[in-house]
């Protein structure tokens, strides 16, 4: 069987922090888990580079994509 | 997706324009196929890199000298994991398998430098490769860092430049260390130092004097030549060792650094020992990368053996 990374048993989830209450949430990585709780073990274990402020995860299939690099947007 | 199939469909003149811009590339669609596969080639050095340096500072860090270095050891190990985790994801998301990848090629296939297949076989040696391997690491990754022209890379190696940092800071504290402990533990960093640096000095491959064509620096996939990186390299590790009172074959001349030996020389991996006297030749470097050196295969079985022992029947 040919290998999927993500595939019915699991979801790809990205993964926002920010180091400053200042600062805007940035996309820092992306992890793959079976759930969120998963989910949330694998992102604080790989994403601990530094000390955020805050860190959050997001479902990658809860993104709703309107226009991407390249692609026209309202101002194109 | 289907790995292997992901097309690059950016046009010639869209591809051209952006790269004329400065700008980043983000996406297959705005690539033209032969970027893709210069991408990919970068992407498998680093992602091997990083990987392989997990089983061999693992075989190391065993012999680590308290329980609070094993752990400093470990986090090491699993820091190194996560890099390469980001390059093989990002060679995912452009097609590739990751478990072909890590668990289904020929250990000899790995493209990692080949400083690293010769055994690491005590704690000293250990923190000597987190001052000069994890040094050119970092040199390597901070020029990719800087000018990478891939938009997803050059964001994922934020966080493995501050990991680096930490790496390379851990092998210095410990060289000074054991440095000033004197005695037969500042003959064994000696020793260590000896047969290491010279490998890490030929890591930055062909000098440039014989490198004539460079398409990852035109892509932008980095930014410095092969020479550039190692005198850098040299500029960062030839006074840190001096200034701990550790001989290197190496000094400054005005605004570089030479070497005291001719490079390239042959190198016995078996005895770890460099003949300064016996000049070769770039093809007899390249011969000895290709054939690999002693610990090649059992650090590659380290963790695909375990892959076919625990993996659950799909
Ligand atoms: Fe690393
Ligand atoms: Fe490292």
């Amino acid at each position: 069987m040919e290998y999927v990374r993500v595939h019915p048993q699991v979801r790809e989830y990205e993964v926002f922090a920010r180091k400053a209450r200042a600062e805007a949430l940035h996309l820092v990585g992306s992890v793959v888990a079976p759930d969120d709780d998963l989910a949330r073990a694998y992102a604080r274990a790989t994403y601990d580079e530094e000390r955020w402020v805050e860190l959050v995860i997001v479902p990658k299939d809860a993104l709703l994509t309107l226009w991407a690099p390249g692609e026209e947007g309202p101002d194109s | 997706m289907t790995p292997g199939t992901q097309p690059a469909t950016g046009t010639q003149e869209r591809f051209d324009a952006l790269m004329k811009r400065g700008e980043l590339i983000e996406s297959p669609s705005e690539m033209t196929p032969d970027y893709l596969k210069e991408l990919k080639h970068t992407l498998i050095v680093s992602g091997d890199t990083e990987l392989i340096s997990a089983p061999a500072y693992y075989l190391a860090a065993r012999k680590a000298p308290s329980v609070n270095a094993f752990m400093t050891g470990i986090a090491i190990i699993q820091d190194e994991l996560a890099h390469a985790h980001i390059a093989y994801h990002i060679l995912e998301e452009l097609g590739e398998s990751q478990e072909a990848l890590i668990f289904k090629r020929d250990p000899k296939s790995f493209r990692y430098p080949y400083a690293f297949d010769v055994p690491l076989e005590s704690w000293t040696e250990l923190v000597v490769a987190n001052a000069m391997y994890d040094q050119a690491g970092f040199c390597l990754l901070g020029d990719i860092h800087h000018h990478c022209s891939y938009g997803p890379w050059k964001r994922g190696l934020v966080k493995v430049m501050a990991e680096e940092n930490f790496h390379l800071r851990n092998g210095r504290n410990w060289c000074k260390r054991i440095s000033q402990a004197g005695g037969a533990a500042r003959e064994e960093l000696q020793r260590a130092v000896d047969w290491m640096f010279p490998l890490t000095v030929e890591w930055f491959g062909l000098p440039d004097s014989l490198k004539q064509h460079n398409t990852q620096l035109d892509y932008r996939l980095k930014g410095l030549t092969n020479d550039q990186l190692r005198q850098q390299w040299l500029a960062t590790v030839v006074p840190f060792m001096e200034s701990i009172g550790v001989a290197v074959p190496a000094h400054q001349v005005d605004s570089h650094y030479e070497l005291e030996y001719p490079f390239p020389c042959t190198f016995d991996a078996g005895s770890k020992r460099w003949n300064f006297k016996d000049a070769c030749t770039w093809d007899d470097v390249l011969a000895r990368w290709r054939a690999r050196g002693p610990r090649n295969a059992e650090m590659v079985a380290l963790f695909q053996e375990s892959f076919k022992t625990f993996k659950v029947p799909g």
